[in-house]
């Protein structure tokens, strides 16, 4: 029982950083009709920014500026290319952030090397215990920082210009354009929104338990897809339920990996994407997608 | 062309096309009520039109009629088919075809490419016999081919069959759009407003096409439209939405004298000039300029 | 069929005879002579080049082989997907399983059922169709864009399927392909001796030709595909899901049946491509190899089937290119020489490429050459809706204009 418990608070925390990437990744989609493929590969970049600032910078300045680093790419991969194809379908600009996703990704990993590069956090490699559980505190922080973003994008989304516009952007492009709403500014502000988050993602997902930044945060980050997808692509709401499941099940079946070794070794791995597989066989649009209007 | 009598003109009434009866069918989007309770009945080998102000729920109709939405309540039927039921290749397999109003032609293909698909649910050649070139596959093609060039010469899109779609001109591009509904060889034509957009020499040629599918091969047709004179003209029935629901049911004649048509025109900005289109229901003529047409 | 050319029961034909028009499209004399003289150049290829570029060659003629599978699913359908690795992998696997030999390598204890290669091919297809029909009712139901992410799954379950089941795989180490033969004569070196006018024909020279033909194959089954009923409906389902199944498309069916088509050409490339390396290893077989393919039929011209081909061409060959001209390419160096080395430099490449193509010529190389065709023959030049074109939103609106919330606004 307290190995569940200890399980399911780990998941959570893990999947409380999966929700920072998901909630990136869906606020894109809905401002600008981009499934980016860049956003692994972005929290790469953050995360190489802010070990190689944080020791000339300090870690709160490296940290900071790292996370505005990455956000400012985001902003950048917007305006030079999604911003100039808007009304290309779907694919193609999917496509178009694959390439970016290239480019960005060998050569980060031609910087990163064979090295693990240390990100200092003040609160080290430590752990707390909660009764008879155990966590590491830079999970516990991360969970208490995700969950004070998450809730403060709620509250922006539902109540800010910004939120509104995005909303009605969403919805029906076209009129809310000839409302007024400049949709050019809220792709913008959706991709820094999204690049910052996955700087924050980043800070938390180098630190312990995992050892540092290596290019296998990539591989990581991308698990937040399946969370994303399993959510309901167009669902702020359900990427925190998608991120919190999938990091939920990535924990528990690495903690019970003893009694599922005849999965092979590692299975915890692709758990994300044989739950996001099973969510979809049953509900095509995700949990919370907006179901197809048209039948075929 | 002697549009109010037409309905019994030239074709005898094939005994294989049913009357489309639509009863008390609604559509929700969400909490939006797209359509209440809509009822009417299109008769076998008539020319029908479904008329109303923009947002009154037409082309929501069609797509019910079609298969593409699903009626929350009430039941569209064809014959012995049950249309709310099924999805909309299945409608198309037995006969009732529909020509897009935003044209959703392959703009990279070419006429009788475009055209060719209209036979699909005519056509079997699978992946395998495609891909092997099969003598059956090639025979079938070759066939299909044939009854194309005839459809398209018959909507004057005979010398463009090689050309794509996509450097038509609108016109041509509606034009595609309804032959290719033709190509299934339809019972029951759903075409959604097929002179949208065109010029007034153009929509007399489809108004004229129009009267000449329905007496040349007897089948019904629902017509969805917004030029007032072309509707008067060319319909022998005519169902008025408005918000949704039906606010009158009936001969053009009858329906343009309803105080409630008159009102929803007046209401949204739209304008039935009921002399005008008197007269135009008379002789057979029609203006585009008819208030009505935009909107 | 009669009912289908019958005219109209009860009516007289419609509109006035064709006059012996046909909506068969016609024939350019161009193109099929394009393809014979490279034919040609390419049978003839063996007896001039050295073996280096035969087993190359053979390499691409794998990955054209795949890159059509993947145009057909991606270009003509719209159905993005990143799977194509996992597909490659069912059929090399599958390849080494049946074909090679049980025995034990090291620790690993394999085991193979020892049926001769051909049948290893074919179970290999057949495999890879199989997991393409699994998957098949997610493919079917999915966007092109969920398809998109969800067939990132499979790249990954792969990878720990190929990790795990080493008995089969060969685990983290691979196992290496036994020799391709046919009917007694082999792929291989010698049995028997081979000299064609004084030129031995040894491994690289047979398997470039087995390359050839499978890869012809491949694209005259799919060329013909789309030239027909199949291809129509794909095309169309790509342009609206909506218009494709009121003109009577099964969308559902056909998008699972391009996926499993797709899929078995993957498997096919996937042997191929366990002949040309002679093993398999399951790093092979990652999202980096889904997203090459990618960049194959985007930068080639999605759509199109010799796009896939010319794009399969250039993708495998730039960074052998870059390995072998080093020191004229700038910023291109050998390892340790402080520049890029070739791989490196090629994905720089591939990435600026495909943004730069779906930026400014979503037809990819296929666009390039049909503009360079069509100079000349009509000075308007109008580049139509292009043929190819995840990339042009063409004359399409797939969801039906009357959304209560554009109805109420207008």
């Amino acid at each position: 029982m307290t190995q569940f418990l200890s399980l399911l608070l780990n998941g959570i925390s893990l999947g409380a950083i999966y929700a920072l990437i998901a909630l990136g990744f869906v606020i894109i989609f809905k401002a600008s009709e981009v499934v980016s493929f860049t956003h692994g590969s972005l929290l790469l970049l953050g995360a190489y920014s802010i070990a190689r600032l944080s020791e000339p910078l300090g870690f709160f300045f490296g940290a900071i500026v790292g996370i505005a680093i990455t956000a400012l790419a985001a902003l950048i991969i917007e305006r030079l290319i999604i911003n100039r194809l808007r009304g290309a379908p779907v694919i193609s600009l999917a496509i178009v952030t694959i390439g970016v996703d290239i480019i960005l990704l060998t050569e980060l990993i031609r910087r990163i090397g064979s090295d693990i590069l240390n990100v200092p956090h003040p609160w080290g490699g430590g752990s707390v215990r909660i009764g008879d559980i155990g966590i590491s505190q830079n999970r516990l922080i991360a969970t208490i920082v995700a969950g004070v973003l998450i809730a403060l994008f709620f509250v922006a989304f539902k109540y800010s210009s910004w939120g509104v516009s995005m909303r009605a952007s969403a919805e029906d492009g076209e009129t809310a354009a000839l409302m007024g709403i400049r949709l050019g500014r809220v792709s913008a502000l959706a991709w820094v929104v999204a690049g910052a988050l996955a700087g924050v993602a980043a800070l938390f997902l180098v630190g312990s338990p995992t050892p540092g930044v290596s290019p296998t945060v990539y591989t990581v980050a991308l698990r937040a897809f399946p969370a994303a997808i399993l959510g309901g692509l167009d669902s702020t709401g359900g990427a925190l339920v998608g991120g919190l499941l999938i990091g939920v099940s990535e924990s528990l079946a690495s903690g019970y990996q003893d009694q599922l070794l005849f999965l092979g070794r590692g299975f915890g791995d692709v758990v994300p994407y044989i739950v996001m597989i099973a969510v979809l066989l049953v509900r095509p649009s995700g949990l919370f997608g907006t179901k197809e209007l048209t039948r075929v | 062309m002697d549009g109010m009598s037409a309905s019994a003109a030239g074709a005898e009434i094939r005994s294989d096309i049913p009357s489309v009866d639509v009863e008390n069918v609604s559509v929700r989007f969400g909490a939006i009520k797209a359509l209440s309770e809509v009822s009417f009945t299109v008769e076998p080998g008539t020319i029908h039109a479904i008329i109303g102000p923009n947002g009154a729920g037409k082309s929501t109709m069609f797509n019910v009629l079609s298969g593409v939405y699903k009626a929350a309540e009430g039941q569209v039927r064809f014959g012995d088919s049950r249309l709310d039921q099924m999805r909309p290749y299945q409608i198309a397999g037995i006969g009732v075809a529909r020509a897009f109003q935003n044209i959703a032609l392959s703009g990279g293909q070419t006429v009788a490419e475009n055209l060719m698909l209209g036979r699909h649910h005519l056509t079997k050649a699978g992946f395998i016999a495609a891909g092997l070139r099969l003598p059956r596959a090639t025979r079938e093609g070759k066939i299909h081919g044939e009854r194309v060039a005839e459809i398209a010469e018959f909507l004057e899109l005979g010398d463009k069959l090689h050309t794509p779609v996509g450097v038509l001109s609108y016109g041509d591009q509606k034009r595609v759009e309804v032959a290719r509904a033709l190509c299934t060889e339809p019972r029951l034509l759903l075409l959604d407003e097929p002179v949208a957009g065109m010029n007034a020499e153009e929509t007399d040629r489809m108004a004229e096409a129009i009267l000449e599918i329905r007496s040349a091969l007897g089948i019904s047709v629902v017509l969805v439209e917004h030029d007032m004179g072309m509707v008067m003209s060319l319909a022998d029935r005519v169902t008025v939405l408005d918000f949704g629901r039906r606010i009158a049911d009936g001969t053009p004649a009858e329906v343009q004298v309803h105080p409630e048509v008159i009102r929803a025109y007046l209401g949204s900005g739209d304008e039935i000039n009921p002399a005008e289109a008197a007269e135009a229901a008379a002789t057979g003529h029609h203006s585009s300029e008819t208030p009505g047409t935009h909107s | 069929m009669s009912e289908a050319t019958a005219t109209p029961r009860g009516s007289t034909r419609i509109g006035a005879p064709a006059g012996g028009r046909s909506a068969a499209p016609r024939r350019s004399f161009l193109r099929p002579l394009i393809l014979v003289v490279l034919l040609v150049v390419l049978l003839a290829l063996p007896i001039y080049v050295e073996e280096f570029w035969l087993r190359t060659g053979f390499a691409v003629f794998g990955a054209i082989v795949g890159a059509i599978g993947l145009n057909l699913l991606v270009g003509t359908t719209g159905q993005l997907s990143l799977a194509h690795a996992f597909f490659l992998a069912c059929g090399a696997v599958t390849y080494v399983f049946v074909s090679g030999d049980s025995g034990g390598i090291g620790l690993a204890d394999l085991s193979g059922l020892g049926l001769p290669p051909l049948v290893g091919m074919i179970a290999g297809v057949l495999v890879a169709g199989l997991a393409g029909l699994l998957f098949s009712p997610i493919a079917a139901r999915l966007r092109g864009i969920y398809l998109g992410v969800a067939s990132l799954g499979l790249v990954f379950i792969g990878q720990h399927v190929l990790n795990s089941w080493t008995s089969v795989t060969g685990g983290f180490n691979g196992r290496s392909a036994p020799e391709f033969s046919l009917f007694g004569f082999t792929f291989g070196n010698r049995d028997p001796e081979l000299f064609v006018v004084g030129v031995p024909f040894r491994e690289a020279e047979r398997l470039w030709y087995l390359g050839l033909v499978l890869a012809f194959l491949a694209y005259l089954f799919a060329r013909n595909l789309l030239r027909s009923r199949p291809g129509r409906a794909l095309q169309t389902l790509r342009d609206s899901e909506v218009a494709a199944s009121v003109m009577g498309v099964n969308v559902q069916r056909y998008k699972a049946r391009v996926f499993l088509v797709s899929s078995m050409y993957a498997g096919l490339s996937g042997v191929m491509y366990a002949l040309s390396i002679g093993s398999i290893a399951p790093e092979s077989f990652g999202l980096e190899l889904s997203i090459l393919f990618l960049a194959m039929i985007v930068l080639g011209g999605l759509g199109s089937v010799g796009g896939a081909a010319a794009g399969a061409v250039f993708v495998s060959a730039l960074p052998l290119v870059f390995q072998r001209y080093a020191d004229v390419v700038p910023f291109v160096g050998g390892a340790g020489e402080g520049g890029l080395a070739p791989g490196e430099a090629a994905r720089y490449f591939f990435g600026l490429a495909i943004i730069l193509v779906v930026m400014f010529e979503p037809a990819g190389l296929a666009g390039f050459a049909g503009r360079f065709r069509r100079k000349g023959r009509d000075p308007g030049g109008g580049r139509p809706t292009s043929s190819s074109s995840a990339a042009t939103d063409s004359s399409t609106t797939s969801v039906p204009s009357d959304r209560p919330a554009q109805g109420s606004t207008s």
